[in-house]
């Protein structure tokens, strides 16, 4: 019965935060967008960004509230599915569960309102700093639960006292050896979703010849600013994977199908594709770049690299293929939108700011249309990558994941997992129709900015 | 001061903390809940528009309190976070599905033509759902996690004293909000709901004498009794003024005195429980997280708190007065 309880309460935890995950990444991304385009309003009076920001807040709005309904039951399975492993690392990680929930999630939530329904009740500067403060807000909250999640990987500043965990050093806890690399890496990838959405849907509507004075901006915003994030990206997920051999050689080993650690003064192979078999301990096939992984890894050519063969099958991650492809794929995806962007640029640069000339690059609009679903693939990958990679420990080296679920009946389990899965279904198809339809409508062009109106006693409407 | 008091200090002081999260949580949320509920019983679209409207900016900063309670909740006690929820699977996860359900109805509504009827239903059965899982806690928590028909029967009472309770609080909102036939209404039925509310709450009372594994030791000590006695004189006095002001046509007085009512409740319910997390299983000492853990999150929570009840009243003092419909 455990042993069902336990891969049930594994499936439901991999099913809800892979489907949250997709929401708060745009929030993110999108607020911080809007932040951009709000402080250009401000600056130059030009109507044509309080148009940007009103047509894009209402994307934000949407996928907020999504958001929110499927954050909720990743902070509650914790207490429900995870009762041993609340109570062993409560005193830390509920603890910065707590801090997400009352500092950064209290600040989005508290100035949404305001940034959605109060254009006419505030003046634009405050209106910004509402918008400042949901972005704030929301990578605040991503901050701090990747300080919770960093610290699952490596464990830092805490100590076992009659089976719980007692922090003894908070900043090592929170400043553990994955936290600076976890919280950038993530937050990049966030920024990258928001802005290959942009210029993605941006892409499609000048492919329809929609507004398109209005979409060749934020083209053109999301663009430069990606041109800063996407390299960036790339640098910051080849630290974090230095940072991944060093303090979970596991991980490590396992992502890029290692098994034989390398003898010194000699460097590690890699394999570009394989197929690793925990069955038989070895890749089925590989293809193989000699001394390559230790260049990639410690970047250094002789590095040493732990192999799997040198970790106790019991420790070793399970779904070798699943993790050696999925992070294959994140990294893939990472370098395909540095060759868009730069090529993108490449080309608007050859047009020298003629719109017709970018409007000719059809193929050049189709790719970035069809990236928009990449940076949600990638960030799935590297959550695969981050969690199963972790296995078979919670806390890594610290709890296993076998002594961490509840004791619920499989039926319950199996019940709120049917409930969450029809729930996941329709927000998703809904959250496409009611998109779609807001891409559609299009910018409203002929909205006039509001004469910020303070006066008391008056009865107000709520613009939607 | 020795290390054990100090100990005790920072866990009672987490004890209020929370209780006051709890308090700010079911107040607030209490409303934007009962408004759902009584959604419900409209057929008029504009009402249910003007109704959802009087709560659209600020529904989710009161639900976070829930999530900032739970944080809490588990960094503070984490053995009471993990045998709450754990005990509670089935109530928790209703009260899940009925936040999904209500949040995502919330935004889409706006959105939705043809099928704005259907998430406006979405949103009030959310409600409504939210409030009697929520009692369900409640009353499951009170009970010590008994089994049994006889507490099965508290727990539905609990159930719809808090459905009921959430339906005052919205009711007396949309009389501040609202004008002309709405607002009517809303009268009527703050009274329906005030009496069905007072009702149960006796009810409760009573059966915490009996089903709570703590109260009646705990109503026998003649210093707590005394406080009982007062808050009990308080609740009532609030219930006649939120009667008194609904007839004499107050606009903001109702809900003040709805909220009063509650307060006091909530206080009695506190004092009756204490010093039990769940009553008869986990006391605060036992469920507490460790000086340093307790000091680290009274520094982070404990200084925001002030600022995110500041930021939260400036929302409300820009969105006072009437509601006028708006459509876009």
């Amino acid at each position: 019965m455990l042993v069902e309880s336990l891969n049930l309460a594994r499936g439901q935890f991999a099913l809800t935060a892979l489907f949250h995950i997709l929401w708060p990444i745009l929030t993110i991304s999108l607020s911080g967008f809007l932040v951009v385009v709000e402080t250009l309003w401000v600056r130059t009076s030009n109507i044509v960004w309080y148009h940007h920001a009103r047509f894009w807040s209402k994307l934000l709005l949407l996928n907020f509230a999504v958001g929110v309904a499927t954050g909720i039951p990743m902070e509650f399975q914790f207490g429900t599915n995870w009762g041993p492993f609340s109570e062993y690392t409560g005193q830390f990680f509920g603890n910065i569960l707590g801090f997400e929930g009352a500092m950064a999630f209290m600040l989005e939530a508290g100035f949404i309102g305001i940034m959605m329904f109060g254009w006419e009740r505030v003046s634009r500067r405050m209106h910004l700093f509402a918008t400042a403060m949901v972005a704030f807000g929301s990578s605040l909250s991503a901050f701090w639960i990747m300080v919770a999640n960093s610290w699952l990987q490596t464990p830092a500043g805490v100590a076992v006292v009659n089976g719980r965990l007692v922090v003894t050093d908070y900043i090592a806890a929170i400043f553990n050896p994955d936290m600076v690399w976890g919280v950038s890496h993530m937050w990049f990838a966030a920024m990258e979703t928001g802005l290959v959405v942009v210029a993605g849907i941006s892409a499609w509507k000048l492919l329809q010849r929609r507004n398109v004075e209005f979409f060749a901006r934020s083209f053109r915003l999301a663009l430069l600013l990606l041109l800063i994030a996407a390299p960036l990206q790339i640098w910051l997920g080849d630290s974090s994977g230095v940072a991944v051999f060093e303090t979970q050689p596991a991980k490590g080993a396992a992502i890029e199908g290692h098994w034989q650690t390398n003898a010194p003064g000699t460097g590690a192979n890699w394999s570009l594709l394989a197929w690793p078999n925990a069955d038989t301990q070895a890749n089925d096939w590989s293809i193989e770049v000699p001394g390559m992984l230790s260049l990639l890894a410690t970047h250094s050519l002789h590095g040493q690299i732990k192999g799997l063969h040198d970790i106790p099958k019991a420790d070793q991650p399970p779904m070798l293929p699943l993790l050696y492809y999925a992070f294959r794929l994140m990294a893939g995806i990472g370098f395909l939108f540095m060759v868009l962007a730069f090529w993108t640029a490449w080309a608007m640069r050859q047009a020298r700011g003629h719109l017709d000339v970018l409007l000719a690059q059809r193929k050049l609009l189709w790719a970035w249309v069809l990236a928009i679903p990449l940076p949600y693939v990638a960030v799935e990958c590297g959550w695969i990558v981050r969690e199963v990679g972790r296995q078979p420990w919670t806390v890594y080296g610290m709890l296993r994941t076998e002594h961490s679920a509840s004791a619920i009946a499989p039926a319950a389990l199996t019940g709120s997992m049917l409930m969450f899965s029809a729930f996941f279904v329709v927000l998703l198809l809904s959250f496409f129709v009611f998109a779609r339809r807001w891409l559609r409508t299009g910018p409203d062009l002929s909205l006039q900015p509001p004469q910020a109106r303070m006066e008391t006693g008056h009865a107000h409407g709520i613009d939607y | 001061m020795t290390p054990t008091s100090t100990q005790d200090l920072l866990s009672h002081a987490w004890f209020g903390i929370i209780g006051l999260m709890l308090l700010l949580y079911v107040v607030t949320d209490g409303f934007d809940l009962g408004v759902g509920i009584l959604s419900l019983f409209r057929r008029r679209q504009e009402d249910r528009d003007l109704m959802i409207q009087s709560i659209g900016h600020v529904w989710d900063a009161n639900e976070t309190w829930l999530v900032a309670l739970g944080g809490a909740l588990f960094g503070a006690f984490p053995l009471a976070y993990s045998m709450l929820m754990t005990q509670l699977y089935v109530p928790v996860m209703v009260l899940i599905a009925s936040f999904m359900m209500r949040g995502a109805s919330i935004e889409f509504r706006h959105v939705a033509h043809g099928s704005k009827v259907f998430w406006d239903r979405v949103f009030g059965l959310g409600s409504l759902l939210a409030a009697l899982a929520q009692g369900l806690i409640l009353g499951r928590v009170i009970s010590g996690l008994v089994p049994g028909v006889e507490s099965a029967i508290f727990v539905a009472v609990t159930a719809i004293g808090v459905a009921s309770g959430y339906s005052l609080l919205g009711a007396t909102w949309l009389v501040k909000k609202t004008t002309g036939q709405l607002q009517g209404s809303a009268r009527r039925s703050a009274v329906v709901a005030v009496c069905t509310t007072v009702l149960a709450a006796i009810v409760v009372s009573l059966g915490t004498l009996y089903f709570s594994p703590v109260g009646l030791s705990q109503w026998q000590d003649s210093g707590i009794l005394h406080v009982l006695m007062l808050l009990g004189v308080l609740a009532a006095l609030a219930f006649v003024y939120v009667l008194y002001a609904i007839f004499t046509g107050g606009e903001h007085s109702p809900f003040a005195g709805a909220s009063l009512l509650f307060t006091v409740s909530f206080a009695g319910l506190a004092i009756s429980l204490f010093p039990w997390l769940v009553p008869g299983k986990l006391s605060i000492a036992a469920a507490a997280s460790n000086s340093a853990t307790l000091t680290f999150m009274l520094l982070g929570i404990g200084t925001v708190l002030p600022i995110m009840i500041g930021y939260n009243l400036y929302q409300y003092h820009l969105f006072r007065g009437k509601v006028v419909l708006v459509k876009h």
